[in-house]
């Protein structure tokens, strides 16, 4: 394995204890939801791939990084404060009467671009900076990741539609298919399968990976800034919900709770035992 | 004031006045939901780069125009009034309203305005849901002099906005240069009765006040365009009020006449209040032969008005 692969699984483990940490601190925040796509973001933030600057968070030529899946929060304030775009004692006060955040994300902390908890909503937003981007002819590439249980807001599909038609090449859009909703398996609620052929039927390229492989999430986005290609991309990445901590996977009750006492505990031992693996 | 006939519709006067702003300022956008007017066919043509149209899709409509304007583009959107408003209610509260961003929803054909589309068409609780959005402001427009000058000020804002207009050509009540920054405007001078009037309604409300004088009452006629209700301006106007009569094409809950009376109710102003509008008791309007057919049975042509101010005089 490479050393750049190797320190990407550090981070990623690093930050599941961070979300682990102020969720388990606070009682609440969505851990679920945030392990299925810690190496998707992870891979964003730290893989090289994102132009970001923490000292000045509205730089314009950063690209956009839009969290449609706001219930992931935690997960983008975890790497956020790693990053320095605020003090990571703020961690500390997550849903605290002093705090600056809580379950889902909100515009005004520095590096997030949008507030997002309804779902459906980000990925148009995200389709609207990449027109922005296109009328300008600015270069910022324009990220955003969605929820396989959002996929079901029939707003996405107009989205998709819409950005295929005018090309928006500088759109990337990430699935975090970790097959749960709150309630149950998608492929039990309503299907959503075939999947990728829903996004190509509306005009996208389509990649199928796996969402825990640094390797392939890389390989996905080899060569993003300069493809040719006028399709959006939209990477469905297989993932696993709870993704880290055994008894927290697959485990749709667990979808809104964060594990708190014995049952953090017992979810930080799994977590550093696999990094001592 | 003056009340010069010409019969101009103020859809075409806004996108116009729109049109002129955007090819002195590239970064101004319209997206339409496939909603057309002959203004747009010219903007299309002639700055086909700064119009988008996303097809019958106003959530669509609404989330690209808040990334539109997270990235300092100035955008107006445009669709059917209630397509625009209720279709995607929530885009607009979780996004325009609750980022505070400056996007202008143009929204067509106030009331019955469609009169002969049915209800599907018809926008009457608009109002009551768009005056209640946190930092967004609803400017309800009476005449094609104000949809032009709206045009510019909704240019201007540095938050979102609803400007609701009717489908109909009006009379032009106000003349090029009238101020509109107080959000309403007293019409007419009377001392029996004071109407308070919105949008296409306040054209109504000019004929009862002519009417009324057959039967030597005198009415105040205030036009009240802006909501939230600038409650310094509209005190002052109501200052010397007897009893307060408010006439809308829209449903009561929540609607204009509902807003007077929060206004009165916080200032401790206690002064009869009759609400004319539509009652929801009567359910949606299922009828047709026209708009003023419509007005007949709920009680809003201009006989009824007059007998229910008069009814209330006693």
């Amino acid at each position: 394995m490479s050393d750049r692969i190797e320190k990407l699984k550090q981070k990623a483990n690093y930050i599941r204890n961070q979300v682990l940490d102020m969720c388990a601190k606070a009682g609440t925040g969505h851990v679920n939801s945030s392990f299925s796509c810690v190496e998707i973001i992870v891979a964003l933030y730290y893989g090289g791939i994102l132009r970001f600057d923490p000292r000045n968070p509205k730089w314009r030529d950063r690209d956009r990084f839009v969290l449609s899946k706001g219930q992931s929060s935690p997960l983008l304030y975890a790497i956020l404060a790693d990053l320095g775009f605020f003090p990571e004692d703020e961690l500390n006060r997550f849903n605290q009467a002093d705090g600056i955040f809580a379950v889902h994300l909100q515009h005004d902390v520095p590096g997030v671009e949008i507030t997002s908890g309804s779902l459906g909503h980000g990925f148009g937003i995200a389709a609207g900076m990449a027109l922005a981007a296109k009328m300008n002819r600015d270069l910022p590439m324009v990220f955003t990741l969605l929820g396989d249980g959002e996929c079901y807001e029939g707003s996405i599909w107009e989205t998709a539609m819409f950005a295929s038609h005018n090309r928006l090449n500088n759109l990337i859009a990430i699935v975090d298919r970790n097959h749960l909703c709150a309630t149950d398996f998608t492929e039990n609620i309503v299907a959503l399968e075939p999947m990728d052929e829903k996004w190509q039927a509306c005009g996208w390229r389509a990649i199928n990976i796996n969402g825990h492989s640094f390797e392939e999430i890389l390989a996905a986005l080899e060569g993003f800034r300069s493809r040719k290609s006028t399709q959006p991309l939209v990477i469905i990445a297989d993932t696993r919900k709870g993704k880290g901590v055994e008894f927290l996977s697959d485990a749709p009750l667990w979808h809104s709770l964060a594990p708190k006492g014995q049952e953090a505990i017992e979810a930080k031992e799994e977590l550093n035992e696999k990094e001592n693996d | 004031m003056t009340n010069d006939l010409k019969n101009i519709s103020m859809r075409d006067v806004f996108w116009n006045k729109v049109y002129e702003l955007a090819r002195k300022d590239s970064n101004i956008v319209v997206v339409s939901a496939d909603m057309g007017a002959p203004a747009l066919d010219k903007f299309r043509k002639d700055l086909g780069s700064q119009f988008v149209n996303v097809g019958i899709a106003e959530q669509n409509a609404v989330l690209l125009s808040a990334g539109l304007a997270l990235e300092r583009k100035k955008v107006f959107v445009y669709a059917i009034a209630p397509f625009i408003t209720l279709r995607c209610y929530e885009q607009t509260r979780v996004n325009l309203a609750g980022m505070n961003l400056a996007v202008t929803l143009v929204g067509v054909g106030a009331g019955f305005g469609y009169d002969d589309s049915g209800p599907t068409h018809h926008a009457l609780e608009d109002l009551s849901i768009m005056r209640i959005l946190p930092n967004l402001t609803v400017n309800n427009i009476t005449d094609s002099q104000m949809a032009a000058a709206f045009a510019d000020i909704s240019y201007r804002m540095k938050s979102p906005n609803y400007v609701r207009l009717a489908r109909e050509a009006l009379p032009n009540v106000y003349q090029e240069g009238d101020d509109f920054s107080k959000g309403l405007t007293v019409l007419k001078e009377g001392k029996d009765i004071c109407i308070v009037a919105t949008g296409n309604m306040v054209h109504r409300a000019l004929e009862v006040a002519e009417d009324l004088k057959k039967y030597n009452v005198t009415a105040k006629v205030i036009d009240l365009y802006t909501f939230p209700i600038n409650e310094k301006m509209f005190l002052e106007a109501i200052e010397d009020a007897q009893k307060i009569v408010t006439i809308e094409e829209h449903t009561l809950p929540g609607g204009m006449g509902g807003a007077v009376a929060e206004v009165l109710a916080d200032n401790q102003k206690f002064i009869p209040l009759k609400r004319i509008g539509l009652d929801l008791r009567k359910g949606y309007c299922y009828k047709y032969g026209g708009r003023e057919s419509i007005r007949s049975l709920l009680g809003l042509d201009k006989d009824s008005i007059v007998k229910a101010i008069l009814d209330l005089k006693q």
